[in-house]
């Protein structure tokens, strides 16, 4: 019989010091991965903005002179007020899109109202176009030619009135997932307590679905805001002489090649956009711990009244979204607006204008393609160091940060950064400047963030034993992340891509400041014939990216119902 | 166990301790487990059980002390350099592979032919009695079919040791039951040298050959089943390990002690000062009330409390008459019948010396 005391140890058994694992072959390819991905995002990320902090506090010649150039920016009146018009603009915007999305996700959510599939695909339709849609096809409604013109009673549509409804088109969706997401999550508990203690409609909503969703109303109402103030699209097209701080940089930095200027209102920018950021953070966390895992999901029980309430308002809110891109479709596909309707497919020949041309538009489809294809790899695999690696334990979190961070920066404030970074004369690196590359490097770390939060949850979903199992079995990571992790998240990976190649495909505010004229892209092509005065050939760019992001959004649906019907035999049961 | 211990141990953690900042989760564990022997790590939860497993697999390495496997030091070494096969509770099977490519997963990056393969993962698959479910997803499977195949994964290797993970927790009471007998019966024949971590006290006594019962990071006995049982070597381990009856009293002399009004000898005698306070222990099966003598030692007449209809036994509460001792007893169906008792009534009951555990501290 063995016992303790037969086996007490003997002299020379007894430690000496701290046990340290010795790292296996995996762990230190892991590792390394790890420091490659921090790199990666330090050359991305933080080294541009580093380098947009210190031009704000420089003068041309680059000597250090302090809040200088913050106190030229606060004694020009031209350009401080530029600070209020963008906060009202935004305010405005926030409120009005809020209120249109939270009645949208209500009807979805917790009506029985018909057709919800279509309402929702339709809701979606400003996702897939550039902001710069909704301002020029706002011109063609509202214009001085425009045939809604009588609707704004004599107010111009050039100008606070115009940025506010072309934001709101196009932010319309981002609050509408957040609104919808937070609303679905709600306990059909509560709802039936309150039905059994006989509280009226009106207090179920005050006390029960109000309070239940407003994380996500807080949510929303911050990235919205922060979309609207950090837009530079929409204020471009359809601003006149209305200044906002997005195009007072684009003014500064490409109009005047002031750069340290630009750099300050870079960093203005910077500032709701922080806090957007911080709050995000802090309701996150509070409304994941809101709903139990008991709790019973909310059904909706018809009513014929309420049902057609929503069902008008949810229509009408469709309908706007229709008119704005039919208006855009049919501009771009008539001779000349308003006076010769006839049906013509010259504004499509863009090799005749300025901007790029067709060429401009194969640009885009490289780009967006290398940044879904890049970028897909990349955030996975970094995502999956981040969750999957053992110890490390502030390598992890490092990157993790730094993953996140882009989420806090602006498009225009990025771009900044890279200019300042990548053209530096010092830079190794400066042979990317001007090429397709850090389109894509850019675009690529301007939406990192979300891309790496969808690979973390999904992976987060997956048992956090298969690494060991496979260890215990002496499989070599590749391989179990090959045969098992990848295909597991299959279907997450191919939602990155499609993100990033949408997002790839309308993204302005990047960019703006990295094109050279044999990269230039189908988003700026737009802004760029819009300028110079061809707007139905904008128009007709715009509509094909819209076209062209429709159309991977399709083949992404047929892939997802189809490859992975067969691919994911396991999830039947 | 007929093994003796001068052969030296396959296992042997020395001194393993392990801290999470100023938390110490292990403190200075020595540990022999010997070939082909099934130990259980028993404790509640927040003992230490699953850390020193950990340990031994190198999931978590521990902070100070040395573990040997097979006499090879283990102790700093990568998981993949170590031989053992796992079992999670969560079973942890590939749920995109079916449950051929999951019992062969090791065996396929071991690189081993094809003919072999099927071979090995067939022979598997029979010994768990799953053999013709070798296409299916693990989604398509019950819980105690997964856990299985887990069992054939875990073992396509040879392992030289078995390390399961609350194995059976997922799982209903019924499946648990006969799964705790099957994964008995394999070990036996497959005589692998395996180590399981449970809270679940039946587990560990019905499977193990050997148990260590763990409390705040130490070890509190190890021993085989029914000599934990019998004679908990804490009061911890009499607390922890079925039910009990504690009760405070002060030692008259080496083999008597007085609880409460009541004078109550025991063997075998502690070795302690008369006056010390201890707490006696007895098992509620322990009380004696057939065939009791007139006189004779721990003989006293006791009222019957509410009798509690369990199933297949009495639970009731005695009181000593005379003294203020009141202590918790289970009485056989046949024993009810037989002697007629009913609440209220008052019998003649012996609490047997030897049955009796005196520990020197009151409970705590």
């Amino acid at each position: 019989m063995a016992t303790l005391a037969e086996d007490r140890p003997r002299v020379g058994d007894r430690p000496a010091g701290t046990v340290r694992q010795r790292l296996g072959r995996d762990d230190l390819v892991m590792r390394g991965g790890l420091v490659l991905v921090a790199a990666w995002l330090g050359v991305a990320v933080v080294l541009p903005l580093w380098a947009l902090l210190s031009k704000s506090v420089q003068d041309p010649d680059g000597r250090f002179v302090g809040l200088a150039n913050f106190a030229a920016y606060a004694g020009t009146p031209a350009l401080s007020s530029s600070i209020w018009n963008s906060v009202l603009v935004a305010a405005v915007s926030t409120v009005v899109c809020i209120l249109l999305a939270f009645l949208f996700a209500y009807g979805l959510t917790r009506t029985c109202l018909p057709g919800k599939g279509l309402l929702k695909t339709v809701a979606q339709v400003p996702i897939l176009a550039p902001s710069l849609l909704p301002a020029i096809a706002l011109v063609y409604m509202f214009g001085n030619q425009g045939y809604a013109k009588n609707l704004l009673m004599g107010h111009s549509i050039y100008g606070p009135i115009g940025i506010v409804l072309g934001s709101v088109f196009w932010t319309f969706p981002h609050a509408l997932i957040i609104i919808t997401t937070a609303l679905a999550l709600s306990d059909a508990r509560l709802y039936e307590a309150a039905a059994a203690l006989r509280a009226s409609r009106s207090r179920v909503f005050w006390t029960v679905t109000l309070p239940g969703a407003r994380y996500g109303l807080i949510s929303a109402t911050f990235v919205v805001f922060t979309l609207v103030i950090t837009d530079f699209g929409v204020p471009k097209v359809i601003g006149g002489q209305f200044n906002v701080l997005a195009t007072d940089v684009y003014k500064q930095v490409v109009g005047q090649q002031n750069f340290q200027m630009g750099a300050v209102v870079g960093l203005v920018l910077l500032v709701p956009a922080l806090l957007a950021f911080g709050v995000d953070r802090l309701v996150q966390r509070r409304q994941t711990a809101l709903l139990s895992a008991r709790a019973v999901p909310y059904t909706p029980k018809p009513d014929p009244l309420v049902d057609r309430v929503f069902l008008v308002v949810c229509a009408l809110i469709a309908a706007a979204i229709l008119v704005v891109l039919g208006t855009a479709l049919f501009a771009s596909l008539v001779t000349f607006w308003p006076y010769n309707l006839s049906f013509t497919l010259r504004n499509y020949d863009f090799d005749r204008m300025d901007g790029g041309g067709w060429e401009s538009y194969r640009n885009s489809l490289t780009m967006a393609s290398c940044t879904a294809l890049f970028g897909t790899a990349v955030v996975f695999i970094g995502a999956w160091l981040v969750e999957k690696s053992r110890g490390f334990a502030q390598g992890r979190a490092v990157v993790h940060m730094l993953a996140l961070l882009p989420l806090a920066v602006p498009g225009l404030v990025l771009g900044l950064g890279y200019i300042f970074f990548f053209n530096a004369p010092g830079n190794p690196l400066n042979f990317l400047y001007g090429s397709m590359a850090i389109l894509v490097l850019c675009t690529i770390a301007h939406f990192y963030s979300v891309a790496h939060l969808t690979a973390v949850t999904a992976l987060k979903q997956i048992d956090p034993e298969f690494e060991t199992v496979s260890a215990s079995l002496r499989v070599p990571f590749y391989r179990t992340f090959a045969r098992v992790t990848l295909p597991v998240c299959l279907p997450a990976v191919l939602d990155i891509a499609m993100y990033l190649f949408v997002n790839a495909m309308t993204t302005v505010s990047a960019v703006v400041f990295l094109y050279a004229p044999s990269t230039t892209l189908a988003a700026i092509a737009v802004l760029n014939m819009d300028d110079a005065g061809d707007a139905a050939p904008a128009a007709a760019m715009a509509i094909l990216i819209f076209a062209t992001s429709a159309a991977v959004r399709l083949v992404y649906v047929l892939v997802t119902g189809r490859l992975l019907y067969r691919a994911q035999a396991w999830r039947r049961r | 166990m007929t093994r003796g211990s001068d052969g030296e141990a396959y296992l042997r953690i020395r001194g393993v301790t392990k801290r999470f900042g100023t938390f110490t989760a292990l403190e200075a564990v020595d540990l022999d487990v010997h070939e082909g022997e099934f130990v259980a790590f028993l404790g509640p939860s927040g003992c230490g059980k699953t850390t020193l497993l950990r340990a031994i697999s190198g999931l978590d390495v521990q902070s100070e002390g040395r573990i040997w496997q097979g006499g090879r030091e283990i102790s700093t070494l990568p998981v993949g350099e170590r031989d053992f096969g796992i079992v999670f509770q969560s079973y942890a099977l590939f749920p995109n592979l079916t449950i051929f490519d999951n019992v062969a997963y090791g065996l396929v990056a071991a690189r081993r032919p094809k003919a072999e393969i099927r071979a090995r993962v067939a022979e598997l698959l029979q010994l768990v009695g799953l053999a013709d479910q070798t296409a299916k997803y693990p989604a398509q499977l019950s819980g105690g079919q997964q856990q299985r195949v887990a069992l054939a994964r875990a073992l396509a290797l040879s392992p030289g040791l078995l390390l399961l993970d609350e194995p059976l927790s997922a799982l209903d009471a019924r499946v648990r039951a006969r799964l705790r007998g099957e994964i008995r019966d394999l070990q036996r024949r497959l005589g692998i040298t395996t180590i399981m971590v449970t809270h679940d006290q039946e587990e560990a006594l019905t499977m193990a050959d050997r148990i260590v019962v763990m409390n705040h990071g130490r070890i509190e006995q190890v021993g085989p089943p029914d000599q934990v049982y019998a004679r908990p070597a804490t009061a911890f381990v009499a607390d922890f390990i079925g039910r009990m009856n504690f009760l405070p009293g002060r030692l008259l002399a080496a083999n008597r002690a007085e609880v409460q009004g009541a004078g109550l000898a025991f063997a075998p005698p502690i070795e302690l000062a008369p006056g010390a306070p201890v707490t006696v222990c007895l098992r509620p099966e322990d009380v004696v009330v057939r065939a009791v003598p007139e006189t004779g030692p721990n003989v006293l007449a006791m009222q019957v409390g509410v009798m509690e209809f369990i199933g297949n036994h009495f639970q009731t509460t005695l009181h000593a008459l005379g003294t203020s001792l009141n202590l918790s007893a289970d009485l056989s169906i046949n024993a009810v019948r037989d002697l007629g008792i009913a609440a209220g009534a008052t019998i003649r009951v012996a609490l047997p010396p030897e049955r009796l555990r005196v520990f020197p501290q009151p409970p705590g």
